[in-house]
């Protein structure tokens, strides 16, 4: 061990400079947010959370019971049922998702074809429940008046409905 | 088990016990459901044998269940904390098997958002291992970089650690230039905070102590054990997927493969710490390099037809209802071997395909199930405090060793 290091070592000087460098920090301003008390988290456009179905501006149901997104879903946590209507039409008469079995991987937003199933970015719906977290076909309409609307929706379509014509544009 | 034996000489009446300790499966520092029995003499270990399988969810099976869009969602669920990662092998390994020639673009935005989650998962390697040793400074300081690249994440596809980003011949979304450039800043800030981490540990005695010469394990009992990643590379072979069979753009940018000598701790932490260097430069050179252009093949069998083609086009409407009810009905036959870097080493896919939209067979070849079968050479001969070391050295993640 040369005399420099023996130096080194007794007056701690690998730690010295450690400490200087948390004491620096200690007088930068926090990075910590203080979620939930102080501050409200807003995820990002396009964040996946909380299903809604989608309603056209005059506020019919977008879904039509195709029940690709039900297919699609590699949790099986759709479930639709649909009955004859009027003039032989289908009738989406239940439209229920077990969002405690939902991995949120957005692959049924991709699989219709309508873009009638949306995730919002709502991620607080805790509940005491179980119950509370089967989600029926009146709810997720609500859902979209309340975490979506036409104007975000449209946001989201536009950004975040998969695939469009242009991503294969030239082709590879 | 508990073996009698004199240690003080035949006349001493002292004797001692070999004791047996289990460690596990619930224990904060065996990073996840991991459980060790020690059979200890004193402080030393005589003997450590794993047992694994505690996170056991079958995926291997399940996905002969799905078809292969429905596949990469469990992929994510491997190692969850390089998800990005996974998602990439996976499709890589479909692709080679079904012919796809992926866009330049979606290849460019693939390397960048590996490397992102390289950052990322060492990044937790680093703060997790360096509080398991005794350092909790180092963990706060990582988990702020963490924070600023899982928003990044979050912003590019919805979600900040299952992704389900890519999918088989391109990837989910276009990333936008204001996302290219916040993460440019990112990467232009990042060099400065990893000399931090190194000024707080690098020469820091006590960590010195606990990770020089511990866990040793030599060049060539490492390829023995078919060991990769980080592990392998700090006994001082260079093997990296990347370097080895290029896939993505690694061979259009450039970077080194950093090595150890020694092989012990300290030098699997020093290769991680340049890998932070090389993956910040990969980054920075995706993004100079990246060139306009679509981001999914254009191959029509096996990949969704755009949506507002569904639509208008007839064709492409039951082409749609056949991908996603049944999945791609005109796959080949064969089988695949394809190998990527993850993280945590080399993550391999073998896939059998039987023509059906489903795989006939899904092997995954986890690089954390490797390295715990090295954790008994590691620990034997060590004091039990090094078990922790050790562990968090070879970086595993039970979601994946498990499957
Ligand atoms: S997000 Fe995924 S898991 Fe959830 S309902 Fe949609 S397809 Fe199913
Ligand atoms: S949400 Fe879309 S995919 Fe699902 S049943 Fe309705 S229209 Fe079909």
């Amino acid at each position: 061990m040369t005399t420099r290091e023996l130096i080194k070592k007794i007056l701690f000087i690998e730690i010295i400079k450690g400490l200087a460098l948390t004491l620096k920090h200690f007088f930068s301003p926090a990075v910590t947010r203080q979620y939930p008390y102080k501050v409200k988290i807003e995820p990002p456009p396009g964040a996946r959370a909380l299903h809604a179905l989608a309603k056209y501006e005059t506020g019919k149901m977008k879904c039509v019971g195709c029940g690709l997104c039900s297919a699609i879903c590699p949790t099986k946590c759709i479930s639709i049922y649909t009955t004859e209507g009027e003039g032989h039409r289908k009738v989406v008469e239940r439209y229920e998702i077990d969002t405690l079995r939902c991995v949120f991987c957005a692959l049924c937003v991709e699989a219709c074809p309508f873009g009638a199933i949306v995730l919002t970015p709502h991620f607080e719906y805790a509940g005491y429940d179980k119950g509370e977290f089967r989600y029926t076909k009146e709810r997720l309409l609500d859902n979209w008046d309340r975490y979506m609307g036409p104007e975000r929706g449209r946001d989201y379509f536009e950004r975040f409905w998969v695939p469009k014509s242009r991503d294969f544009r030239g082709g590879g | 088990m508990a073996m009698e034996k004199t240690r003080l000489g035949d006349n001493s009446r002292v004797t001692t016990r070999e004791l047996t300790l289990n460690m596990g499966p619930q224990h904060p520092a065996t990073h996840g459901v991991l459980r060790l029995v020690l059979e200890l003499d004193g402080e030393t270990i005589v003997k450590c044998t794993p047992y694994v399988g505690y996170l056991h969810r079958g995926v291997e099976k399940h996905t002969e269940q799905l078809n292969y869009l429905q596949i990469i969602p469990h992929t994510d669920r491997l190692d969850y904390i390089s998800s990005m990662a996974n998602n990439i092998g996976y499709c890589v390994a479909v692709e080679r098997l079904f012919g796809i020639k992926v866009p330049e673009r979606a290849q460019y935005i693939r390397t960048i958002v590996a490397e992102v989650t390289r950052i990322l998962s060492h990044l937790l390697w680093l703060g997790t291992h360096a509080l398991d040793i005794g350092a909790m400074t180092v963990f706060l300081y990582c988990f702020r970089e963490r924070e600023k690249l899982q928003q990044l994440l979050e912003r590019l596809c919805g979600a900040r650690l299952t992704v389900s980003y890519t999918r088989i011949g391109g990837v989910k979304k276009d990333v936008d230039q204001q996302w290219l450039e916040d993460l440019y800043a990112f990467t232009e800030e990042f060099p400065m905070r990893i000399e931090q981490y190194e000024t707080l540990i690098d020469k820091n005695r006590i960590w010195l102590k606990r990770t020089k010469g511990i866990g040793v394990i030599t060049a060539e009992e490492a390829i023995n054990m078919g060991l990769s990643g980080p592990v392998i590379r700090g006994s001082g072979v260079p093997y990296d997927v990347r370097k080895f069979m290029p896939y993505c753009v690694y061979d259009k940018v450039k970077w080194e493969v950093p090595t150890g000598k020694n092989g012990d701790i300290y030098d699997r932490y020093r290769v991680r710490m340049e890998e932070f260097r090389q993956s910040n430069s990969i980054i920075r050179q995706c993004i100079e390099q990246i060139p306009d252009g679509p981001i999914m093949a254009d191959a029509p069998k096996f990949v969704l037809p755009p949506k507002d083609a569904v639509l208008t086009n007839m064709e492409q409407l039951i082409h749609h209802f056949v991908l996603i009810t049944k999945g791609p009905m005109t796959a080949p036959e064969g089988e695949i071997y394809v190998a990527t870097e993850v993280p945590k080493g080399e993550l391999g896919f073998y896939i059998v395909s039987d023509g059906t939209g489903r795989p006939y067979r899904l092997r995954i070849r986890p690089p954390s199930f490797v390295h715990i079968s090295a954790l008994p050479r590691l620990c034997e001969g060590g004091l039990v405090a090094d078990v922790i070391a050790n562990i968090g050295s070879i970086d595993i993640v039970m979601g994946e060793c498990d499957r």
